[in-house]
C-alpha cells in the first residue's frame, strides 16, 4: 500500500492514523465484526450467495472504519457521512510515528497479536483467485510489536513496509545487517547458552515483526536458514562475546560471499553477453541488471537500454536515471508499450525474487509477460540471480505463492484525481477528494481492485540463468542450489 | 623450487606444442580434437621438468593458449584443454590438501606427483578413446529394426554406432547420408562410412543439403555427430545440422546427438552468432563485388577442422564454408548419447558443473 505513497507524496488517501480520542469505539466493532463473521462462516447451512453477502458487508465495515481513520489523519475531517453510521468511526489514535504509511495502524489498545487479525481479514472479498493470500500482515507502524524487538529491527520492517528497501537481496542484506546489530547487544541469559537461546527467544520475534511488515522474500528465507544453522552448530562451551564475535564475521561473509562476491561475478559474466550495438531491454530494476549494464559501459561496450516500467512501484524509473546519468542511452517504455518496445531489443535480462526449483522464475509481477513476449520474438531472455536466491520450491503458478499488496496502490494520486469529476449512479454530486474516489471505488460492490507483487515464468522462456556459478539453463537450478548449500 | 626453475625454463620453448597436436592428429584418424589436443598437452607435460605446481599450471595455461591460437576453429579443441586442466587442478589440489608435502617436501615428492600425473593423462587419453566403442554399443539399441536413419557429416562417432548397428544381426535399417559434394576431410569420412555400411549390407542413399526435408518422410529418426556440446545442451557441430534439427523438430522426428563426453564444452551460446570464433559465413556483395564465386558454396554443408587444421584455417579465414559450424538449441535434441548414458539435453549443464565445481 505506501509504495505510491514514498514515491507520490501527497498521497493524501485513505489510512493513516488520526489523533482522535475515539479509541474504544472501533475496537469493540471490530470485535464484533470478528464475532459474528466466525459462527457464519462456521455453518454450513449457508447458501454461496448469503455467505457473500455476509462477507460483503463485514468487508465494507472494516473499510469505512479504516478510511475513516485514514481520514482523520490527514487533519481533514472529511468523514463522509457515508454508510453505516458505526461503521466509519475512527479508530486511531497514534498517528504522529510515520505519517506516510496510510495503514489504519493498531490502535495501541490492542495487543500485538490482534493487529494482525485485523489487517488479515480487511480485505477478504470473494476473491476468486488470490483470497488466500489476504492473511498475510503488512504492518505500518511499530505498535503492538513484541518488545523484544531490537530498534534497528523496528526500523528495518518499517523500511520494508513502505518499500524503502525493496528488491530481494536488499531485503536479506539489510536484514543481516541489522541482525549484526541485535547480536552485537544480545547477551545469553543466566542459565543457558548462546547456541540454544539466540535462536528461538531472541532472534525468532525479530523475524515475526519483519515478517508482519512484510512477507519474507525467499533469499531472507534462506539467509534465516543459514544464520540459524550457523548459530546452533556454536559449541555451547564458547565464551558468548567469542561466539557472538564469530557470528558476526560470519554474517560479514556471508554478505561478502553470497552477494558482493557474486553480484560481481555475475556481472562479469553478463557483461560479456552484451556485444556492441545491443538493445538491452529490462523490466522494472534489479540492482544485479544495473550493475552488469554499467559494467559494460564501462568496459567500453556501445549498448543501449530500453527500460520498461509499470505501475505502482516505477521501480524502472530509478534505473532508467541512473543508467543515463551514466551515459548510457535508455529508452523508457511504460507496461503498455512493452510489445514494442520488445520488438526493438535484442537481448533481455531480467532480475530475480527468486529461481524456484522447476526452473521457474519468481519475480517482479509483470516479468512473465515480458519473457512471454521476448520468447514470441525469438529475442533471448537471461535471468541474473545470485544463487543465494535459488530455491528447493516449485512453483506451478503465481497464485499459490504470491504476495498480495493493498490496492490503494494501484490507484494513483493522479488516477483519482482524473476520477473526481464522475458520478456514480445515484449519487448525487461528485465527490471533492482523491480519499472519496479511493473510497467510492472501494465500496463498489462489484469492483475489486487487486494487486500481487509477484508472478512466475515459465522456464521455456528463459534461455539462461546467470549465476556466480557460470551460466546455466533454468533445468539446472536444482543442482546449483544443492551445490551452493552444500558447499 | 627455487632450484628446479632454472631446468624448468629450457626446455619449454623448444617444444612446439602446435606441430605436436597436428602430429597427434595426423598420425591416428580416429582422434578427436580434445583427445589430441589432451594429448600433446600430457606430451608437453612429460618434456618439460616443472617442479611446482604453479609451474605445471602456467605451463598448461601457455600452452593451452597457443593452441588455442592456432586453430581457427578452437571450440572443440578447448572442450579438451579445459578438461584437462580442470583435472589437473583437481589432482593437484588434492595432494596438497592433504598433507602440503608439495610445497614443503624435496622435489622428489613433485616428481612423483608428476608422474601419477603423467600416467593419469594417458589414461584419460586411452578411455576417451574407448569411449566411442561404448557410445556405439549404447547407441545402437536407438536403431530399431526397420528403422531409416537420417545422419551428416563425416562424425566417427556416428559412423562408428552405424557400423556396429549394421554387425549385430538383428537389426536391419537403412541409412538416408546428407553428403556435400566437397571434397573436405570430412566429406572424404563422410564417403566412407557410406562404402563401409553398403560393404555391410546396409542400404544407403546419398542426398545433398537440399534434399533433406525432401527425404524426411521417409525417415524415422536423425543422429548427428557433435563439434562440440554447449552448456545449455545444445550443439556446436558443422554447418546444416541446425537446419536438420529445425525440420526434423518440425516433422517430430526424433533427434539424437552422439558425443563423446569431452566434447562437452563451457560455453553458453545464446543465438548462432554468438559463438566465441568469428565465421564469415554471411558476406554481403552487390554485383561490381567479384566475391559471388565464393558465395556459390554456401548451401553446401560440410566441415570440421578435426584432420587437417592448416588446411582449415586457410578455408575459414576466407569465405568457405567447408569447415563452418553452426549452433542446434536444445530444444531440437531429443537425446544425447554419450559413454555415460544418454542424456537429455538439460542434463548436460549438471554434468559440467560436476566436473567444474
Amino acid at each position: 500500500m505506501s509504495e505510491p505513497v514514498v514515491r507520490e507524496a501527497g498521497h493524501p488517501p485513505v489510512t493513516a492514523q488520526a489523533d482522535t480520542t475515539s479509541n474504544p469505539t472501533p475496537q469493540p466493532q471490530n470485535d464484533a465484526k470478528n464475532a459474528t463473521s466466525t459462527p457464519s462462516k462456521g455453518k454450513p447451512k449457508l447458501s454461496g450467495v448469503e455467505l457473500k453477502k455476509l462477507k460483503q458487508a463485514e468487508k465494507q465495515a472494516r473499510r469505512a472504519a479504516q478510511k475513516a481513520a485514514g481520514e482523520q489523519l490527514q487533519g481533514q475531517q472529511k468523514t463522509p457521512p457515508a454508510k453505516d453510521g458505526q461503521k466509519q468511526v475512527p479508530k486511531d489514535d497514534k498517528s504522529k510515528p510515520l505519517p506516510m504509511r496510510r495503514r489504519p495502524s493498531n490502535p495501541n489498545v490492542l495487543v500485538a497479536k490482534e493487529p494482525k487479525k485485523d489487517t488479515k481479514k480487511e480485505p477478504k472479498h470473494a476473491n476468486l483467485f488470490f483470497g488466500h493470500l489476504y492473511n498475510q500482515p503488512r504492518l505500518h507502524s511499530v505498535v503492538g510489536a513484541s518488545k523484544d524487538v531490537h530498534p534497528a529491527v523496528l526500523a528495518l520492517g518499517l523500511q520494508y513496509s513502505s518499500y524503502i528497501i525493496c528488491g530481494s537481496t536488499a531485503r536479506m542484506v539489510s536484514m543481516l545487517v541489522a541482525f549484526k546489530a541485535v547480536i552485537e547487544d544480545y547477551q545469553t541469559p543466566v542459565g543457558t547458552s548462546l547456541a540454544r537461546h539466540l535462536t528461538s527467544h531472541h532472534l525468532s520475534p525479530q523475524i515475526d515483526y519483519l515478517r508482519s511488515c512484510r512477507p519474507l522474500s525467499i533469499g531472507m528465507g534462506n539467509a534465516i536458514r543459514w544464520l540459524k544453522d550457523v548459530i546452533i552448530k556454536i559449541d555451547p562451551s564458547t565464551p558468548e562475546s567469542e561466539a557472538k564475535r564469530e557470528l558476526i564475521t560470519d554474517i560479514d561473509n556471508f554478505i561478502r560471499d553470497r552477494v558482493i562476491a557474486a553480484d560481481q561475478l555475475i556481472s562479469d559474466y553478463a557483461a560479456k553477453k552484451i556485444e556492441p550495438g545491443d538493445v538491452i531491454l529490462t523490466y522494472a530494476s534489479s540492482s544485479i541488471v544495473e550493475s552488469t549494464l554499467l559494467r559494460a559501459h564501462l568496459d567500453g561496450i556501445s549498448f543501449s537500454v530500453i527500460v520498461v516500467d509499470s505501475k505502482p512501484l516505477f521501480e524502472g524509473k530509478r534505473l532508467a536515471r541512473n543508467l543515463s546519468q551514466h551515459g548510457i542511452k535508455v529508452r523508457c517504455f511504460s507496461y503498455s508499450g512493452a510489445a514494442h518496445a520488445v520488438k526493438d531489443a535484442s537481448k533481455v535480462f531480467l532480475g530475480a525474487h527468486a529461481m524456484m526449483s522447476n526452473g521457474r522464475l519468481y519475480s517482479r509481477v509483470g516479468t512473465a509477460s515480458i519473457a512471454n513476449l521476448a520468447n514470441s520474438n525469438s529475442i533471448p531472455v537471461i535471468v541474473l540471480c545470485e544463487s543465494v536466491k535459488f530455491t528447493e520450491r516449485v512453483a506451478l503458478d503465481s497464485i499459490v505463492g504470491n504476495e498480495v499488496a493493498p490496492a490503494e496502490e494501484i490507484l494513483s494520486e493522479r488516477e483519482r484525481q482524473a476520477l473526481l469529476p464522475l458520478k456514480v449512479n445515484g449519487e448525487e454530486e461528485a465527490v471533492t477528494t482523491t480519499n472519496d474516489v479511493w473510497k467510492r471505488v472501494e465500496e463498489a460492490k462489484n469492483l475489486q481492485l487487486q494487486q500481487v507483487l509477484y508472478d512466475v515464468t515459465p522456464a521455456e522462456y528463459i534461455n539462461m540463468v546467470i549465476t556466480e556459478y557460470g551460466s546455466l539453463p533454468p533445468s539446472s537450478v536444482p543442482v546449483v542450489h544443492r551445490l551452493s548449500t552444500n558447499a | 623450487m627455487d632450484v628446479a626453475t632454472p631446468t624448468a625454463e629450457n626446455p619449454l620453448p623448444s617444444f612446439d606444442i602446435v606441430s605436436t597436436y597436428r602430429r597427434i592428429l595426423a598420425s591416428d584418424p580416429d582422434l578427436t580434437m580434445p583427445v589430441a589436443a589432451i594429448e600433446a598437452l600430457v606430451e608437453a607435460l612429460a618434456h618439460s621438468s616443472v617442479s611446482t605446481i604453479a609451474e605445471t599450471l602456467q605451463l598448461l595455461e601457455r600452452h593451452t593458449n597457443i593452441l588455442k591460437a592456432s586453430t581457427p576453429n578452437p571450440i572443440s579443441l578447448s572442450a579438451g584443454t579445459d578438461l584437462f586442466q580442470r583435472y589437473m587442478i583437481a589432482t593437484l589440489n588434492r595432494p596438497t590438501s592433504l598433507g602440503g608435502s608439495v610445497h614443503l617436501g624435496p622435489s622428489d615428492d613433485f616428481r612423483a606427483i608428476r608422474n601419477h600425473l603423467l600416467s593419469s593423462g594417458k589414461l584419460f587419453v586411452e578411455r576417451a578413446k574407448a569411449s566411442r566403442e561404448k557410445i556405439a554399443s549404447f547407441g545402437k539399441h536407438f536403431i530399431r529394426d526397420g528403422a531409416t536413419v537420417l545422419t551428416n557429416g563425416g562424425s566417427r562417432v556416428v559412423g562408428a554406432l552405424l557400423r556396429r548397428a549394421a554387425e549385430s544381426s538383428t537389426i536391419r535399417f537403412r541409412v538416408i547420408y546428407v553428403l556435400s559434394p566437397s571434397t573436405s576431410s570430412d566429406s572424404r569420412e563422410g564417403h566412407q562410412t557410406v562404402a563401409d555400411l553398403r560393404a555391410h549390407n546396409v542400404p544407403v542413399a546419398t542426398i545433398p543439403d537440399s534434399a533433406v526435408a525432401y527425404s524426411l518422410g521417409k525417415v524415422d529418426m536423425v543422429i548427428v555427430g557433435a563439434e562440440g556440446v554447449v552448456e545449455n545442451g545444445g550443439i556446436i557441430s558443422r554447418l546444416g545440422t541446425y537446419q536438420m534439427g529445425l525440420l526434423a523438430k518440425s516433422k517430430g522426428k526424433p533427434f539424437y546427438v552422439v558425443a563423446e563426453s569431452h566434447k562437452f564444452v563451457r560455453l553458453y551460446p545464446l543465438s548462432q552468432f554468438d559463438l566465441p570464433i568469428d565465421q564469415k559465413i554471411l558476406d554481403f556483395t552487390v554485383s561490381d563485388d567479384d566475391k559471388v564465386s565464393g558465395e556459390q558454396k554456401t548451401s553446401e554443408d560440410e566441415g570440421v577442422a578435426d584432420l587437417n587444421p592448416e588446411e582449415a584455417r586457410s578455408k575459414c579465414s576466407g569465405k568457405n564454408v567447408d569447415d563452418a559450424v553452426d549452433f542446434t538449441p536444445p530444444d531440437l535434441i531429443s537425446g544425447i548419447i554419450t559413454e555415460s548414458g544418454v542424456l537429455t539435453p538439460s542434463a548436460v549443464s549438471e554434468e559440467l558443473i560436476k566436473i567444474w565445481f
